[in-house]
C-alpha cells in the first residue's frame, strides 16, 4: 500500500539514482485459487455434513461407494488438502508476490500447479469412494496419486516459489515467508517417507514398512501434517492478513524468530502422541509426550503475535468482519494448542484416544482456526482481487455469527460424546466388574450428541453458502477489465554490508567474554543476516526438521528390542491377504481400532492387550485411531463364521442399536482371485516369507481356504444358501476372503509353535485339511486355566 | 529499511508512541515491527516445560521398577482381581461349584457382566438365541450336565460356531460365574429361538 503505485498515479518520487524494474502482480492466479477454496470449502464441509448424518443413520447408506468408511476419508482429504490447501496457495500467491516484490517467477508453473492440484483432488473424489486407498490418516490416495502430488507439490510449486524468493526485490524475507518456507520443504519430506511402497498394480500398494514402523512413520506423517499444512502455513498466512486487516504492526519480532525455529524443531518430534500406550515402544511415546509438552509455549507464540498486533485496534475488531474472524481463529488455534499438549499426557490419553475427544479437538482446530483464518483472508481479498467494493459486509457479519455458533455447536456435544464414551469404556461397577460391559451401551449413550453435531455443521455449512453469495455478488461487480497496477522497484544490488552487529549490553560491567557473546547472540543480529539468504534458511530449516526426525524414526527402525519377535506370527495365507486388503478398502479402520491397550477395563473387554511383534507382516497398519465400532485386535475365533454372515449382511440383526452399515454387495461381488498372486509377490518382496509353492499355486490355496470356510459355514448354519439368486457361489464371494482374515487377527500370539509350522505346509499341499488356521481353542489346551501364557521369547520389556 | 536500496516509506500515520515501544526499522509491503521483548511468563513456562521434561524421563525412564505401563497394568489387574475374587478365593471348576454359585445372586451379577461383555451378540440379551441357540429352554447341543457348560465356554464347540473362550477370559473364576449365569437363564421364560439339540434332565439342586 505504500510502495504500489498504480498504473494511473503519477510515479512516486524514488528518487534513488538506481534503475527501477517495472512489473505487475500475478492476481489471476490468486483468483483462481480463491474461487478453489470456495468450491472446495463447501464440497468439503458439506462431505462432512454426509458424513454425519450417515454415521446417525447408517442405514442410508444406500450404495458402498457411500459408506462412512469410504465416505469420512474423502471429508477429511477435501478439507485438509482441497480447502486448506487452496486457502494456502491462494494466500501464498497473494503475500509472496508482495513480500518479495516480484511476480511469481513463472505464470506456467503457477497454471501447472492450480490445474494439478485440482486433478489430484478429483482423482482423491473418484478413488476414495472406489475403495482404493493406503488406509493411512490423510495419506490414503494411492501411489500414482502421491507420485502426482510430490510433482505438483515440489516441481511446480516449490520451484516457483523458490525461484520467486531468489529473484525477488526486497532484501529481507519477513516473517509470513520463513512460515512458507517451512511448509514447503517439511510436507515434500513427510509425503515421500510416509508414501513410500511397493506396488500390486495401479490402484493397490503395499508399504515398505510394516506394523509399528508402518505406525510410527504414519503418526511423525499424521501428525506433522497437522504441523506443516494446517498450522505453519496458516500461521504465515496470519502474519501476512492479520496485520494488514489491522493495520497494525507485529507485536514482537523477536518472539516470531524464537516461536518459528522452536515450533519448526519441536513440532516433528510429538508424533508418537497418537500412539500412547499401543505397541509402540515406550521410549519413543514418552518422547512424543514431552516434545508436545514443550510445544505449547512455542504454539502460543504464534497466538500472542497473533492478538498482540490488535492492541490499538480493538475498535476496528467489532465493525470488520475479517477481523471478526481473525480474531475468533487466533483464539481457536490457542485453544486447540493447549489442548493438544494436555491430550499428549498419557493419563489423558488414555481416557480421550479412540474417543469423539479427539475429533472436537481436530474440529477446534479445523472449523475455528483453519476455517475462519481462511475466511477473514477471502473477505479482506474479495474487495482487491475484483477491484470493487464487498458486496455485503453485513453478510460476512452474518456468516461469523452463524459460523461461530455452528462450531460451538459441533464441538460441544462432540466434547461431551468423547468423555461420556471414554469414561463409560473404563467404569467398573464397586465389585470390580465392567459398567457398560456392552460396548453398543456406549454408542447409544451418544448418539443424541451425534444429532446434535450435524445441526451445528448444517450452520457451518450454511455460512459458508453465505460467503458463496457474497463472493458471487462481488465477482459481479468487478470491473470490465481488471486494473493491472505496475510496481516499481529497483533490483537487489550486490555488495550488500549488514549494518554492523549490535554491542553486548553488557558491555563494562564485570562479565566474561562469554556472556557478553551470548548477550550478542540474543539480540539475534545473525538471524537478520540468514533472513536475507533464502538459500541458507531453508537448508537450516531442512536440517532441523530431519535431525528431528533422525532422532526419532532411525532408533525406531534400529532397534530390534523395539519389536520383539514372536515366533508364532506367520504371514497371512493368500486369501487372508486380499481378505486384509478389502478390510482396508472398505475402510473399517475409520471405526474400529486393532490395538488393544494395556489397560485393565481394555482387556476385560477385548482380551490380551497388543504385542509389537504381532504386527509384522501388516502392510498398512490398521491400528485405527476412533473407535465407534469396538477393538477389533483379538476378533480372530472370537464369533462363528455364521455369526460375521449375519452380522455384514445386517449389523442390527445380531447387535441391537449397532451404527454400523450393512455390506450386502460383499456377498454378490466374486473375490478378484487373479489379482492374489501380485499381492503376494508384492508382499513377498517386503519380506513375508512365503515358499516357492505357495507362491507359485497362492490362487488355487485361496480356493481352497474359501471352500474349507464355506464348508464350517453350513455346518455351522445349514440354511446359508451355497449359490445366490445370480449363480455366484458363495466360495466365491467377497464375504468369505473378509471372514478368512477376520477369523486370523490377533490369533497368532496364542498359536503352539508346532502348530504355527504345520499350518502352511498342510495348505501347500493343497489339502482341506479340517483344522482352522490358528484355532485359539486347540493350541492352547495345555495352558493353565485362567491364565493365557505368552509364547516363548516374548518379552515385554522394550526400554532401552 | 536501514539501507537506502529500496524506495519503502515508513508509513505516514505513526500509529504508536515511539517512546513507548520501540519499532524496528523492518517493512514488508507496508507491515511494520515491533521489537518488543518475549513476554516473562512466555518464557518462563517454556523453560519450565523443559525441565518438566527431564524430570518426566529420569522418574518414569531410568530403570526404576513398577512404572512402566506393563507394570502398572499388572498392578491394576492385580488389585482388580482382589477387589473381584479375596472372598472367594480361587474357584474349582465341578458340579457343586457351579451349581452353588448359579443359586447366589450377588456372585451371579458377576457372571451376568461377563454374558453381556461377550455372549449377548449370539445368544440375545436374554439368552433367547440368535446365532446361537437358545439357552432358556431344556435342549441343550454340547451340554449334558451342568459342568459341560463350562468345558464349552473353555474350549468352544461345533467347529468354531461356538469360539473357545479359554484365551479371552482370563481368570477360572470368569469361567466358573459366566457359566452358573448361563446355567441360570434356563427356564426363565424368554422368548427365542425353538429349541435344538436334546431334552436334557434339570440341573441338579443346590445343596446348601
Amino acid at each position: 500500500m505504500h510502495d504500489e503505485t498504480s498504473s494511473g498515479a503519477a510515479a512516486k518520487s524514488a528518487s534513488s539514482s538506481t534503475q527501477l524494474d517495472s512489473f505487475s502482480y500475478d492476481d489471476h492466479i490468486v483468483r483462481l485459487f480463491a474461487l478453489a477454496t470456495l468450491i472446495w470449502g463447501l464440497v468439503g464441509t458439506l462431505a462432512g455434513l454426509i458424513v454425519a448424518i450417515i454415521l446417525v443413520m447408517p442405514q442410508w447408506t444406500f450404495m458402498e461407494y457411500i459408506s462412512f468408511g469410504r465416505l469420512r476419508p474423502l471429508h477429511t482429504n477435501a478439507a485438509i488438502f482441497a480447502f486448506a490447501g487452496n486457502a494456502i496457495f491462494a494466500a501464498v500467491y497473494y503475500s509472496t508476490q508482495r513480500l518479495c516484490k516480484a511476480r511469481m517467477w513463472s505464470d506456467l508453473l503457477s497454471h501447472l500447479h492450480f490445474w494439478g492440484w485440482q486433478l489430484i483432488i478429483v482423482a482423491a473424489a473418484i478413488t476414495l469412494p472406489l475403495g482404493i486407498t493406503q488406509s493411512k490418516e490423510y495419506a490414503e490416495l494411492e501411489w500414482p496419486i502421491d507420485i502426482a502430488i510430490a510433482l505438483v507439490w515440489v516441481g511446480f510449486f516449490g520451484v516457483n516459489f523458490f525461484m520467486t524468493l531468489i529473484k525477488r526485490r526486497e532484501r529481507h524475507m519477513y516473517v509470513a515467508l520463513w512460515f512458507y518456507i517451512a511448509t514447503i520443504v517439511t510436507v515434500a519430506l513427510l509425503h515421500v517417507f510416509n508414501n513410500l511402497v511397493v506396488p500390486a498394480g495401479w490402484f493397490k500398494s503395499y508399504p515398505i514398512y510394516a506394523g509399528v514402523q508402518d505406525a510410527m512413520m504414519q503418526w511423525w506423517y499424521g501428525h506433522n501434517a497437522v504441523a506443516f499444512f494446517l498450522t505453519t502455513p496458516f500461521l504465515g498466512l496470519m502474519y501476512y492478513f492479520l496485520p494488514k486487516a489491522a493495520e497494525r504492526p507485529v507485536f514482537s519480532y523477536k518472539l516470531s524468530i524464537i516461536h518459528f525455529w522452536s515450533l519448526v524443531f519441536i513440532y516433528i518430534w510429538a508424533g508418537p502422541h497418537h500412539l500412547h500406550y499401543t505397541a509402540l515402544a515406550a521410549w519413543a511415546s514418552s518422547l512424543g509426550m514431552i516434545f508436545s509438552l514443550m510445544l505449547w509455549m512455542p504454539s502460543w507464540g504464534g497466538m500472542i503475535n497473533g492478538l498482540l498486533t490488535l492492541r490499538g485496534a480493538w475498535h476496528k475488531v467489532a465493525v470488520d468482519p475479517v477481523l471478526k474472524f481473525f480474531v475468533v481463529g487466533v483464539t481457536f488455534y490457542g485453544m486447540s494448542t493447549f489442548e493438544g499438549p494436555m491430550l499428549a499426557i498419557k493419563s489423558v490419553n488414555a481416557l480421550s484416544h479412540y474417543t469423539d475427544w479427539t475429533i472436537a479437538h481436530v474440529h477446534s482446530g479445523a472449523l475455528g482456526w483453519n476455517g475462519f483464518m481462511t475466511f477473514g483472508m477471502l473477505y479482506w481479498m474479495l474487495p482487491r482481487i475484483f477491484q470493487t467494493k464487498l458486496w455485503s459486509t453485513k453478510l460476512a457479519t452474518w456468516h461469523f455469527w452463524i459460523g461461530t455458533l455452528g462450531i460451538l455447536l459441533y464441538i460441544i456435544p462432540i466434547y461431551v460424546a468423547g468423555l461420556t464414551q471414554g469414561l463409560m469404556w473404563r467404569a467398573f461397577d464397586p465389585a470390580g466388574n465392567l459398567a457398560y460391559p456392552e460396548f453398543v451401551e456406549t454408542i447409544t449413550s451418544i448418539v443424541p450428541m451425534w444429532w446434535t453435531r450435524v445441526g451445528g455443521g448444517t450452520l457451518y455449512v450454511a455460512g459458508i453458502v453465505m460467503m458463496a453469495v457474497n463472493y458471487f455478488m462481488t465477482w459481479r461487480n468487478r470491473p470490465g477489465t481488471y486494473d493491472v497496477p505496475i510496481v516499481k522497484a529497483p533490483p537487489l544490488s550486490g555488495g550488500y554490508v549488514d549494518p554492523p552487529g549490535p554491542e553486548s549490553r553488557l558491555k563494562g560491567k564485570p562479565v566474561t567474554d562469554f556472556a557478553n557473546s551470548l548477550d550478542v547472540w540474543e539480540q539475534a543480529r545473525w538471524h537478520r543476516v540468514w533472513e536475507r539468504l533464502p538459500v541458507k534458511f531453508t537448508v537450516w530449516v531442512t536440517i532441523v526438521v530431519i535431525v528431528a526426525s533422525a532422532f526419532e524414526l532411525i532408533p525406531t527402525f534400529m532397534i530390534r528390542s523395539n519389536v520383539p519377535t514372536i515366533e508364532t506370527v506367520k504371514p497371512y495365507t493368500p486369501l487372508e491377504l486380499i481378505g486384509r486388503d478389502l478390510y482396508v478398502a472398505e475402510g473399517c479402520y475409520n471405526c474400529h481400532s486393532q490395538m488393544i491397550r494395556p489397560l485393565f477395563a481394555e482387556t476385560e473387554r477385548y482380551g490380551e492387550y497388543s504385542k509389537p511383534g504381532e504386527f509384522v507382516y501388516d502392510r498398512p497398519f490398521q491400528w485405527g485411531s476412533r473407535r465407534i465400532g469396538p477393538d477389533l485386535a483379538r476378533i480372530g475365533g472370537k464369533y462363528s463364521h455364521a455369526w460375521h454372515y449375519e452380522h455384514f449382511k445386517e449389523p442390527t440383526s445380531v447387535n441391537l442399536g449397532s451404527v454400523m452399515p450393512a455390506y450386502p454387495h460383499l456377498y454378490t461381488r466374486e473375490l478378484n482371485f487373479g489379482s492374489i498372486p501380485a499381492r503376494m509377490q508384492a508382499v513377498a518382496a517386503l519380506g513375508a516369507e512365503y515358499t516357492p509353492t505357495e507362491l507359485a499355486n497362492s490362487e488355487e490355496l485361496a480356493h481352497v481356504q474359501a471352500r474349507q470356510i464355506v464348508k464350517e459355514l453350513l455346518e455351522q448354519d445349514p440354511t446359508i444358501p451355497q449359490v445366490d439368486e445370480n449363480g455366484v457361489k458363495l466360495a466365491d464371494t467377497q464375504l468369505i476372503a473378509l471372514i478368512a482374515y477376520i477369523q486370523r487377527v490377533g490369533t497368532d500370539y496364542f498359536a503352539s509353535p508346532e502348530d504355527a509350522a504345520a499350518e502352511p505346509a498342510a495348505e501347500g499341499e493343497g489339502e482341506a485339511g479340517d483344522q482352522e488356521p490358528a484355532d485359539p481353542a486347540v493350541e492352547a489346551a495345555d495352558d493353565p486355566v485362567g491364565n493365557a501364557v505368552p509364547p516363548a521369547n516374548q518379552s515385554n520389556e522394550e526400554d532401552q | 529499511m536501514s539501507v537506502t536500496s529500496d524506495p519503502v516509506e515508513q508509513p505516514a500515520e505513526q500509529l504508536v508512541d515511539p517512546q513507548e515501544e520501540l519499532l524496528t526499522d523492518h517493512s514488508y509491503d507496508g507491515i511494520q515491527e515491533y521489537d518488543n521483548p518475549l513476554p516473562g511468563w512466555w518464557t518462563w513456562l517454556f523453560i519450565g516445560s523443559f525441565f518438566f521434561s527431564i524430570f518426566y524421563v529420569v522418574y518414569f525412564h531410568m530403570g526404576a521398577t513398577g512404572r512402566t505401563i506393563q507394570d502398572q497394568y499388572d498392578q491394576q489387574a492385580a488389585r482388580i482381581f482382589e477387589l473381584r475374587f479375596a472372598e472367594i478365593g480361587e474357584l474349582k471348576l465341578d458340579e457343586a461349584t457351579i451349581v452353588q454359585y448359579m443359586n447366589d445372586p450377588k456372585w451371579l451379577s458377576v457372571g451376568k457382566v461377563i454374558y453381556k461383555t461377550n455372549c449377548v451378540s449370539c445368544h440375545g440379551p436374554e439368552g433367547g438365541g440368535l446365532v446361537g441357540p437358545n439357552l432358556t429352554d431344556d435342549h441343550w447341543k454340547n451340554v449334558r450336565k451342568i459342568e459341560d457348560i463350562a468345558t464349552v465356554i473353555q474350549d468352544g464347540a461345533a467347529n468354531g460356531a461356538m469360539p473357545a473362550w479359554r484365551n479371552r477370559l482370563s481368570h477360572v473364576n470368569q469361567i466358573v460365574l459366566s457359566a452358573a449365569y448361563v446355567a441360570s437363564l434356563r427356564g426363565n421364560g424368554a422368548t427365542g429361538k425353538s429349541p435344538e439339540g436334546d431334552l436334557i434332565p434339570p440341573w441338579p439342586e443346590s445343596k446348601q
